[in-house]
């Protein structure tokens, strides 16, 4: 096997991209965590955290340009280290959103709609994110089509999610006084953003499956 | 340990093979992955191409169409015989005595084959520049005019039109022409008189294209012409080479892959038996070869 060295150099970045990725998984599920169970401490260690995140997304980002540069990859090599640097954008996202859900955490109650569950949609969010990253690791594009179609599923339990918190909103004591408004304000606003941000966590993690795809495949299907 | 997977082709219902043992890949070459389709018109269409020289064979059952105007790219690794298929599209086997030619190139609708061939009109039809520069030991002018010169009696051609009117400002015209097309005249206006051989190697290569241009060819084939070149050098026969295939068809062999994808439309991947595995738009064999064969030469991983 020729280029030894360029070998262990993309056996390197394929470790630091599932490193951040890891990283990222971590502080999604922290963040989560501040935010079902209100606690304040973990929020603020996720926003703190988020500097480490964009290093390391920094670092790769200069190991990619440096192996365009100095190897020049083609074929399956230039499809992975293209890859990768776009799925490290994907993962930097990823930490940003759990910033935005450390955030929520810290101005919004726990628990005020106990009948939404936001910790089992954020569960599947982070499932998808975890298979598609074990997909870039373990190189399966069966893996990485499955993370694809689970994204449906995350999608709907998103929508469902929104519509039933309206419905309780419309169901709720018409007098304003008893809802304690403001509080109230920040606690829909919270929970509609959650909503949001861990819908987004589902199409990163779709976009980390299908950049991996087409490493694996030239296949640009789930490329969007 | 051996590993063979089988898969059916749906187009040609051939059946490849790839056996890996110990890495290495021993894949059989499919025809799709050979057969390059192009909107334009072909040039050269070389059709089942096998070189001999004596017992061995150099380029085995090889097929494919070149098409005009473009850059067409050869590279494999040494001894593929990318340079013996590019020396069959203009006869240079011919002066080797021990090869050995079967197929047909056709060319403009005649099998340069065939008997009754005028080589030294093939030859200006199909010019050639070489690796290492080799321009005449004469003055830059007369390295340009003597083909010219020499074909002034072929009643076609730019030289015909220019020189046919027998007037000295003629040859002016066609040399400074040349030079402007090789990228050369403002270099070497003021000294057209002086001997070639005093140009650097990449000035000198420009003055073999030049001299190549003079006599109005539609193809040019190029074994190697950058490899002597440093790369300030290369990167001005590279610009050229993309500015001729406005006009010309081009058809390089080169060892230099970044040179290939830099430069190429089309690039033609032979491998080690004279074989040629997969052809394609540049960007498909850099980016997404079918081929784990071809995959594996442009990667480094052997070859």
């Amino acid at each position: 096997m020729a280029r030894e060295e360029f070998r262990v150099a993309l056996a390197d970045l394929r470790r630091a991209v599932v490193e951040m990725g890891e990283l990222v998984l971590d502080r999604l599920e922290l963040a989560l965590s501040a935010l079902t169970e209100g606690d304040d401490d973990r929020a603020e260690a996720v926003i703190e955290g988020d500097e480490e995140i964009n290093r390391c997304y920094l670092d790769i980002e200069a190991d990619c340009i440096d192996l365009f540069a100095l190897e020049q990859p083609v074929a399956g090599d230039l499809r992975f280290v293209a890859a990768s640097f776009k799925i490290t954008t994907d993962l930097e996202r990823v930490g940003d959103l759990a910033t935005n859900l450390a955030r929520y955490a810290l101005s919004s109650r726990p628990g005020t709609f106990p009948e939404l569950d936001v910790s089992g949609i954020g569960r599947a969010a982070i499932e998808m994110l975890e298979d598609a990253l074990a997909a870039y690791e373990g190189e399966d594009a069966a893996a990485c089509r499955a993370v694809a179609e689970r994204d449906d599923d995350v999608d709907a339990l998103c929508q469902r999610a929104s519509e039933r918190l309206v419905r309780d909103l419309l169901e709720r004591d018409p007098d304003p006084d008893a809802w304690e408004l403001e509080g109230l304000l920040d606690d829909v606003a919270s929970v509609l953003l959650t909503i949001r941000d861990l819908e987004r966590v589902g199409d990163h993690a779709v976009n980390v499956a299908a950049r991996t795809l087409y490493v694996l495949e030239g296949d640009p299907e789930l490329i969007y | 340990m051996t590993e063979t997977k089988m898969a059916a082709d749906s187009r040609t219902g051939r059946e490849t093979t790839v056996e890996t043992t110990k890495g290495e890949s021993t894949e059989h070459t499919r025809e799709e992955w050979t057969d390059y389709e192009f909107g334009d018109e072909a040039v050269l269409s070389v059709d089942d191409l096998n070189v001999y020289y004596g017992e061995e064979r150099a380029i085995k059952d090889v097929s494919m169409d070149i098409p005009e105007e473009s850059v067409t790219a050869l590279i494999g690794p040494s001894g593929c015989g990318k340079s013996t298929f590019l020396r069959s599209l203009n006869r240079m086997n011919d002066r080797i005595k021990s090869a050995r030619v079967e197929g047909s190139v056709e060319f403009d609708g005649q099998d340069i084959y065939q008997e009754g061939v005028d080589l030294v009109e093939l030859r200006k039809r199909i010019g050639m520049v070489f690796q290492s520069p080799n321009p005449f030991p004469k003055s830059i002018r007369e390295n340009v005019a003597y083909g010219p010169r020499k074909h002034g009696d072929i009643s076609r051609g730019l030289a015909a039109r220019l020189l046919g009117r027998d007037e000295k400002d003629a040859e002016d015209e066609l040399v400074e022409r040349t030079l402007r097309q090789a990228a050369l005249w403002e270099e070497v206006e003021d000294r057209l008189a002086d001997n070639a051989l005093g140009l650097s190697g990449g000035q000198q290569q420009r003055l073999c294209i030049a001299r190549c241009l003079a006599v109005d060819p539609e193809v040019i084939l190029m074994d190697e012409p950058a490899s002597a070149l440093d790369p300030i050098a290369t990167a001005k026969i590279e610009d050229l080479i993309e500015e001729l295939a406005e006009e010309y068809t081009v058809v390089v062999v080169t060892h230099n892959m970044q040179q290939a994808a830099r430069i190429s439309d089309q690039t033609a991947v032979f491998l080690t038996g004279g074989e040629l595995v997969e052809y394609d738009d540049t960007e498909k064999i850099f980016e997404n070869p079918e081929s784990q064969r071809v995959e594996d030469y442009v990667t480094g991983k052997f070859g």
